[in-house]
């Protein structure tokens, strides 16, 4: 063992704390690295559905049920839609990253819908 | 008559070769020495595995007479071999890596910086044992006990102080025993009631690729960059290469338990067997002792106080109490930030983001003990 580079203790301290961030840091780095070239990983989601409380959620679909806004006679009340439903409907919206809110749900007029009308001449056209 | 003269002549012969007839006070002592770490370690349970063996070799070499060191090969110099020519050492490393799951620092990489301010207190004791008179090698053998890493202890003492060996692994080991006992006041001190409750976020998914990759990279890395610690690191990093890969899990399982206790037994008995009384009873043990609590405060200190800086400067999402676990006594000083985390805040569980900087400062103070080595040599 030959002779050290100093023998001042402060210096050695100091050049060794150094040394040691300086490393750890560049393994940070290389971690880092590996990370980003990694092939395996999941790509990131962009942005993160919000997420919505159970409290939130209830206060939401009480919004909804209590919307005055498009109900009206010729179309069947909202008191058919089951919470359950209002409540999956909101979370597909929220995942879809929409900040909004719902205000009314409603089930459609069953007989003149364009997917049925489709349906009707698609299945018309095979005959 | 002749009989007679035979059988005194025959006792008297029995007796000169007794270790009764060389027994010294010294010898005495460090048998009390050995008979209080044994109460320690099997009454009080302080690390029973490593302090119980340290405790029977210390018993073991204060017989006089036993020839264990003599000209003639026998198991005790063979072990003695095993820790002289450093073989002990990375050998447990081995075991260690194929025990440690990297993930949380994979997840997290930013906590090698408190595996790295923990190791403050590695230089701290250092600078105090120089200024008490220690030679600059024996004040950076010393200075390694704060890192609370057993072997990286005991393989800088055999490079720089083999003179210092005992009293620098048992100092080591009974610190990091008492690491419940030593950090939770300093960690209390140093926080508050507010920094002690912040919760943090989940960790990350890490995947397999990452695992496998980081002790290859990082191997490639430290000992290109150290070369006087591959034998630890690599031993370390290919532990945990083998229980990575998931193609080797009989090589795993046998690094992580058999090799691994076998090693332990040895490595802990051959250190206990350096603490004879000549080399033992003497100021400098108690100065050791000292400086080993000062590094093992100090390290914990270092890195709460940078935990506390990270809290800060990340708007309150670190909790600077898994700073602590930057010194690297695992998985133990990680269970302290839990402990005194969720005594703060009940159901706070912190121990998975203190493995961290836990993991962290096994590689830091594998890093310290190397630059050190660099520097001195």
């Amino acid at each position: 063992m030959g002779h050290p580079v100093t023998t001042n203790p402060f210096i050695i301290m100091m050049i060794n704390m150094t040394v040691v961030f300086i490393v750890l840091i560049a393994l940070s780095f290389l971690i880092q690295l590996i990370h980003k070239l990694d092939p395996t990983k999941e790509p990131e989601v962009k942005e993160s559905a919000p997420h919505v409380e159970e409290d939130e959620m209830q206060r939401l679909i009480k919004n909804v049920k209590d919307s005055k806004t498009v109900t009206s006679a010729d179309i069947p009340s909202e008191d058919d839609v089951p919470e359950e439903v209002i409540a999956v409907i909101m979370a597909a919206i929220a995942q879809c990253g929409i900040n909004g809110e719902v205000r009314a749900v409603r089930i459609a007029d069953r007989d003149n819908t364009a997917w049925k009308s489709k349906a009707r001449s698609n299945l018309g056209s095979m005959k | 008559m002749e009989f007679i003269d035979a059988f005194t002549v025959s006792l008297q012969s029995v007796w000169n070769d007794s270790g009764f007839s060389s027994f010294t006070l010294g010898n005495g002592i460090m048998i009390l020495v050995g008979l209080a770490l044994l109460y320690m370690a099997f009454v009080k349970e302080f690390e029973p595995l490593l302090l119980g063996p340290i405790a029977f070799g210390c018993i073991l070499a204060n017989f006089p007479n036993t020839e264990f060191f003599g000209e003639e090969m026998n198991v005790m110099k063979a072990i003695n071999y095993g820790i002289q020519f450093e073989i002990f050492p990375p050998l447990i490393f081995l075991g260690i890596g194929a025990m440690t799951d990297f993930g949380p620092l994979l997840a997290r990489p930013w906590t090698l910086l408190l595996g790295a301010a923990a190791q403050i207190g590695v230089f701290v004791a250092l600078a105090g044992a120089m200024l008490v008179g220690f030679n600059i090698n024996e004040a950076a053998a010393i200075g390694i006990i704060g890192g609370a890493d057993g072997p990286t202890s005991i393989y800088l003492a055999i490079k720089l102080a083999p003179h210092l060996l005992g009293a620098i692994a048992v100092a080591a080991y009974t610190y990091m025993s008492l690491v419940p006992m030593i950090q939770p006041p300093i960690m209390k001190a140093l926080t508050t009631q507010k920094e002690r409750e912040v919760e943090m976020k989940e960790l990350r998914e890490v995947t397999k690729f990452e695992r496998v990759v980081f002790p290859i990279v990082s191997t490639i890395f430290i000992s290109l960059l150290l070369p006087p610690i591959t034998a630890l690191l690599g031993m370390l990093m290919l532990g945990n290469l083998l229980r990575e890969s998931g193609v080797t899990d009989r090589l795993s399982d046998t690094a992580q338990n058999s090799l691994c206790n076998i090693v332990t037994i040895f490595l802990a008995t051959g250190t206990g067997m350096t603490m004879n009384a000549k080399d033992f009873l003497v100021p400098e043990t108690l100065l050791i002792i000292c400086l080993g609590l000062i590094a093992f405060m100090g390290g914990t200190a270092g890195g709460v106080l940078l935990g506390k800086v990270m809290c800060r400067a990340t708007n309150w999402e670190i909790n600077p109490l898994i700073g602590s676990a930057g010194v690297s006594a695992v998985p133990m000083a990680a269970r302290v930030s839990q402990l005194v985390g969720m005594k703060s805040k009940p159901g706070n569980y912190l121990l998975m983001h203190a493995m961290g900087p836990n993991v962290a400062g096994v590689i830091g103070t594998a890093v310290a003990a190397g630059t050190m080595l660099a520097m001195l040599k």
